[in-house]
């Protein structure tokens, strides 16, 4: 075999093995094709266009207990920064707090679109919001950690966030934000109060 | 209220602050009647432990009377209670586990983060020492807020002088539990280097363990003398060779047992420690671990090695391969001081310990940080420093 064969063998290997190469890629099941992205874990960071980031505590309480709290403490309420919560009597609406509206343009509405009794609540943003956002709060047991409570959110950040750089520092903030929103309500659950280091109420 | 602030490295001073008040349901508000100085401060007043802010007001050990209490605590106004360091709420995992110096709630979730960077997840919660560990107010102080108070001090009979009662707030529980983590078995030969506060507890708690023979290694004759009066076999490493005389001392054997009771600022010569030392200063690094290497390397095989000493970041040079290979069992952390106030209060009250012997100096709070400076400066004479406000 002369020194042209083997050049010419040797493109046509590389051409199908380059071609093999796309073939197994294309038949791997793709993140970003999935339709309801807060579903997935976590750790994957991304699909597509949305950002996905959460948190994770343990408490020792009932799944009821944790739900309750949630929705009907008003004592935490104002001390969350990005976990949605209950809107008074509207059932199926949350409120997003403060931070998690800063980051849409325009007033967000949250709505309920999965609720399964002591294991998950699941909900996504409506309207003409620029950031568009699901989220899921999910509860299984942690033996005797007591049950963990899971919050993931997806989201696709507004037009001018869509920079890499200032997106990924959208996400921390977020994730950092879910993980002291979360152990404020182990705090409220387990302790009954929220921890502070202030010496006075006013201070507080 | 007056209070013994941190101004800068090397610098307290006595200022007035705002008197605490109740902020949350658990509280309770104590006037402090004694206070102490502890080695761990020295840490803060050196600089070495980060997180420490102007102003923050500094001490750990401390009691006192309560003078207010929120809606859920169950102390009554009047009651004198000591109060431990390590703050904890009693409900969460770890405290169920009585592993209380790890509770999960007590650190304010604002203040959780540097900590969670730096050891994987957020500590708990203690008195003056710094923010890292939430950023409380400390007792060198004429009032403290209480939080937990339902849970957290141990209320403590009128007729027992403070001075037998304040090291419950720290050194003595940490003394024992150092020793409990050394597992001592009947007759056992245990090592414990340093003679300050917590060495002398530790060599204390050690022989209530039934030890049969406690080794102190200190560079300081006067608290070597001491250790010495607790029963203790003292050696000074300024003048001996701490590896060959252990092996001497123990028939070639080794300790049993060895208590790191130093922690990251350690002293002397050796090449590490002056390796270690230069980082230090040039904040490369924050833990002089010299004392930890050398009681891992002097321990026999299958030995037990208990760390009651401070320290805070990634010691360089750690012997991991003595450890593996002797297999040796490593036990630590802060101490979970409610977990043996009780027992250690029973000891007190039948005379079978007197905590009492310890201090050296008694000082007006105002005169905190000449009792810092001394404590730090001249450790032969000043080897506990107890201030009333």
């Amino acid at each position: 075999m002369n020194l042209a064969n083997w050049a010419r063998y040797g493109l046509a290997a590389t051409l199908a093995t380059a071609a093999g190469g796309v073939l197994f890629y294309k038949r791997q099941p793709h993140a970003n094709r999935d339709a309801a992205p807060a579903r997935s874990a976590r750790h994957v960071r991304r699909f597509g266009d949305y950002r996905v980031t959460g948190a994770t505590v343990s408490i020792r309480a009932t799944a009821d207990q944790i739900i309750d709290c949630w929705q009907n403490d008003a004592t935490l309420w104002p001390q969350l920064e990005y976990l949605p919560f209950p809107e008074g009597n509207q059932d199926d609406l949350l409120l997003p707090p403060a931070e998690l509206r800063a980051m849409a343009s325009v007033p967000m509405r949250i709505r309920i679109v999965t609720r399964r009794e002591g294991e998950l609540i699941a909900w996504r943003s409506e309207g003409e919001g620029q950031a568009d956002m699901h989220g899921r709060l999910r509860l299984s047991d942690n033996g005797s950690k007591g049950i963990a409570v899971e919050v993931i959110m997806a989201v696709r950040p507004p037009h001018f966030a869509s920079a890499l750089k200032t997106e990924a520092m959208m996400a921390e903030a977020l994730e950092l934000g879910l993980l002291r929103d979360l152990r404020r309500m182990k705090m409220l659950i387990e302790a009954g109060e929220i921890a502070t280091a202030k010496m006075r109420p006013d201070a507080a | 209220m007056r209070a013994a602030t941190f101004q800068g490295k090397g610098t307290i001073d006595v200022r007035h602050m705002p008197d605490p008040k109740i902020v949350n349901p658990r509280d309770a508000i104590i006037e402090v009647t004694s206070t102490a100085i502890c080695g761990s401060d020295l840490h803060l007043y050196d600089g070495v432990i980060p997180g420490v802010e102007k102003d923050d007001i500094l001490g750990h050990e401390f009691m006192g009377r309560v003078l207010d209490v929120g809606r859920d605590s169950t102390l009554t106004i009047g009651q004198r209670v000591v109060v431990p360091f390590t703050i904890f709420c009693g409900h969460c995992f770890q405290c169920s586990e009585q592993r209380y110096s790890a509770c999960d709630n007590s650190c304010p979730v604002e203040e959780q983060e540097v900590a969670e960077k730096a050891f994987g997840y957020p500590l708990a919660g203690m008195f003056g020492y710094s923010h890292l560990t939430g950023g409380y107010a400390g007792g060198q102080a004429e009032y403290v807020r209480i939080p937990y108070s339902d849970v957290l001090p141990l209320v403590v009979p009128d007729d027992i002088p403070d001075d037998r009662l304040l090291f419950l707030s720290d050194i003595l529980p940490t003394g024992w539990m150092a020793a409990l983590n050394a597992e001592i078995e009947p007759g056992d030969t245990i090592a414990v280097w340093g003679c300050g506060p917590v060495g002398l507890f530790t060599i204390l708690s050690a022989f209530q363990q039934k030890a049969g023979r406690v080794i102190a290694i200190d560079g300081v004759p006067g608290r070597l003398a001491m250790a010495e009066s607790l029963g203790a076999e003292p050696v000074n490493f300024h003048e001996t060779d701490i590896l060959d005389a252990l092996k001497q001392m123990t028939g070639g054997v080794g300790p049993d047992a060895v208590i790191d009771a130093v922690g990251m600022e350690a002293h002397g010569f050796s090449i590490d420690n002056i390796a270690d030392k230069i980082k230090q200063t040039v904040g490369m690094g924050q833990d002089r671990a010299h004392v930890l290497r050398q009681a891992i390397m002097a321990c026999r095989k299958g030995g037990r090695v208990s760390v009651p000493g401070v320290y805070g970041g990634k010691a360089d040079l750690f012997p991991l391969g003595a450890m593996m290979q002797k297999g040796l069992q490593l036990r630590t952390g802060q101490t979970h001081v409610r977990r043996y106030t009780d027992e250690l209060l029973d000891m007190i009250e039948r005379d079978v310990i007197d905590p009492s012997f310890l201090i050296s100096h008694r000082l007006p709070l105002d005169d905190a940080a000449k009792g810092y400076r001394n404590f730090r400066d001249h450790q032969d004479e000043w080897i506990k420093v107890v201030m009333q406000p």
